[in-house]
């Protein structure tokens, strides 16, 4: 199967990956296979892929907590290999896996990767804290929905949720060019991903950040700018959401008559194809107008479905699979 | 929704020496969260002067061997614990904590000291445990004594936690590095001179006690309070200290980046 990729490299790519290859002490075969893609600036990126995909080894080699076996990354223009720290002052990221010290409150946590990142000197106790800090932490943790009374509980009194809101809060707190999103809102309620993705798309408004974001909520890519879609070390396709629908899927109305026959009839009298799938399902290219202008019957139903990402992913899931299978 | 003004400062240096102050308080934090370390750290002594030192001294019964031995045993303590205190890197690992300080930007060498230093406050702890256990024996020091070897002991355990670091970034498992820290320092108590003198040892023992760091801290902290004669010239000892430690902390450091990164 051809990948589709229509991303193009420009003086504006922040993330440039190149050939990019991962191959694991003792693996048969990498688990990053010979990928390259780019991602603009101030761009949503989703990088879409079923468990064991390479999603977060790719996140690892970019984020520099992974060493790569070959191939070219650079971001915000700097070298993988020679500039790493440079890389790092850029980013944030939000693991995959829980990176806190549980034996610290949550607000020693967040105190302590603020003073990594040079946003502020270390003192003893929140209240010694500079005031932009102090705001900075009440503010995201209201964001999120963690409470005052949690920021100062040991870590490992906290629920998974909250711990997950905390580290949240911790990749927010140096506001980053390119966020790094592994996985982000696993593990946390309705309400909270609400919010997160609501404080995402204020900061990518307010400041250009790059979002690079992995998840198996595909909903959540809806709005991304462009997804590149990864299975068994190998991209499969990376383009705009709507154009990877398109590419697979076909758009439809969905009708219905209480003289079922009388439609069906009208349907193929006018050479319309259709399927019927507990209602009547009719595809059309452009505009459904062409094909409810013709119709007499009076319809009971008319809905019109617009394909999902989701249904797009899984389609391009399944013909990869039946390839290599066959 | 406004962003509040948190901005990163400008200076470098400022920012290092920012991160290994962040690094060490996070340690001190945990140490204070976790009081029966502080308790094991005070008690270690009494079985390692108390015991170990007391049965030699009953057996030597030499005139000056009890400041000989917890000269000894204070350099010792303050090598050996703050060694054990690394080996909270390996629990950082076990518990993915090491993602978050390894995507950070700040060198890797600001990251290790900062270790080094937190872990250098159980040593003092230990320090203090072994000075009262001395006392409870009859074996004391001046305070000139004291102030010179407290003057030392950042040194004594930065050889301490930088050899250490060799190991630690070589393994992944808290139990092994446990041991290994153990199987480090364990030889190095008994051939560097710090329980009973080593001028009679042979050859082999006598080479191999040159290439332990321990041999040099204890040879300079006897030489500085004037407990016993200097094998070597205390600017020499300084010099090994300093050129050991030196060496550690570079193969450590780059041992603990490459073994996170390298897989």
């Amino acid at each position: 199967m051809e990948a589709i990729t229509t991303i193009t490299t420009n003086n504006n790519t922040v993330i440039e990956v190149k050939n990019l290859v991962k191959r694991y002490k003792g693996a048969k075969t990498p688990s990053v296979d010979n990928i390259s893609f780019s991602v603009k600036k101030g761009e949503f990126f989703a990088f879409l892929g079923p468990n064991g995909a390479g999603k977060t080894t790719t996140i690892s080699i970019l984020t520099t907590t992974l060493g790569k076996t070959s191939g070219d990354v650079k971001i915000a223009g700097f070298n993988i290999d020679t500039q790493a720290q440079e890389i790092r002052e850029k980013i944030g990221i939000i693991f995959q896996k829980p990176s806190l010290d549980r034996q610290l409150t949550a607000e020693e946590n967040i105190r302590f990767h603020a003073c990594l990142y040079g946003m502020c000197s270390y003192h003893p106790t929140f209240k010694l804290m500079p005031k932009a800090y102090r705001d900075k932490v009440t503010t995201l943790a209201h964001v999120l929905g963690l409470s005052i009374d949690a920021l100062f509980k040991p870590v490992k009194k906290l629920s998974g949720g909250m711990q997950r809101k905390l580290e949240i809060v911790r990749s927010l707190i140096h506001t980053p060019d390119v966020l790094f999103l592994d996985e982000p809102t696993q593990g946390l309620d309705a309400v909270s991903r609400r919010g997160l993705w609501e404080y995402i798309n204020s900061i990518r408004n307010q400041f250009g950040t790059t979002i690079f974001l992995t998840t198996h909520y595909i909903d959540e890519a809806e709005n991304a700018d462009n997804v590149c879609i990864i299975n068994n070390g190998k991209v499969i396709a990376c383009s705009p959401p709507e154009e990877l629908k398109k590419s697979l899927l076909k758009q439809e109305l969905i009708l219905d008559a209480q003289n079922r026959n009388e439609l069906t009839a009208e349907l193929s009298k006018l050479n319309i194809s259709y399927t019927v799938n507990g209602h009547i399902n009719v595809p059309y290219a452009e505009t459904p107008q062409e094909i409810i202008s013709q119709l007499k019957t009076k319809l009971s139903v008319l809905k019109i479905h617009e394909p999902l990402l989701e249904d797009a992913y899984i389609e391009f899931l399944n013909k990869t699979n039946n390839h290599v299978e066959t | 929704m406004s962003e509040q003004v948190l901005t990163r400062k400008k200076s470098r240096l400022i920012r290092e020496l920012n991160t290994v102050i962040a690094v060490m308080a996070r340690e001190l934090t945990v140490f204070f969260k976790t009081p029966s370390t502080l308790v094991l750290l005070f008690v270690m002594p009494i079985f390692m002067m108390g015991l170990i030192g007391g049965n030699i001294m009953g057996m030597a019964d030499g005139e000056g061997l009890g400041t000989f031995m917890l000269v000894g045993m204070l350099v010792n303590m303050l090598f050996m614990v703050t060694a054990m205190g690394m080996t909270s890197l390996v629990d950082d690992h076990e518990t993915d904590f090491n993602q978050e300080i390894l995507v950070s930007p700040v060198s890797r060498y600001s990251l290790v000291i900062g270790k080094i230093l937190g872990a250098t406050f159980g040593a003092i702890v230990s320090m203090i445990g072994t000075l009262i256990v001395g006392l409870v024996m009859g074996i004391t020091l001046s305070i000139g004594q004291l102030l010179l070897i407290l003057a030392l002991s950042p040194l004594m355990c930065f050889a301490g936690g930088a050899m250490s670091m060799i190991l630690i970034g070589l393994i992944k498992n808290k139990k092994t590095a446990n041991y290994a820290v153990m199987l480090l320092i364990m030889p190095q108590m008994f051939l560097s001179g710090a329980i009973i003198p080593i001028n009679e040892s042979n050859m082999v023992l006598l080479v191999l006690s040159r290439v332990m760091p321990m041999t040099y801290c204890i040879d300079l902290a006897r030489a500085i309070t004037s407990v016993d004669a200097a094998m070597f010239n205390p600017l020499i000892n300084f010099a090994a200290i300093a050129l050991i430690t030196l060496v550690c902390l570079m193969i450590g450091t780059f041992f603990f980046a490459r073994s996170e990164k390298n897989r």
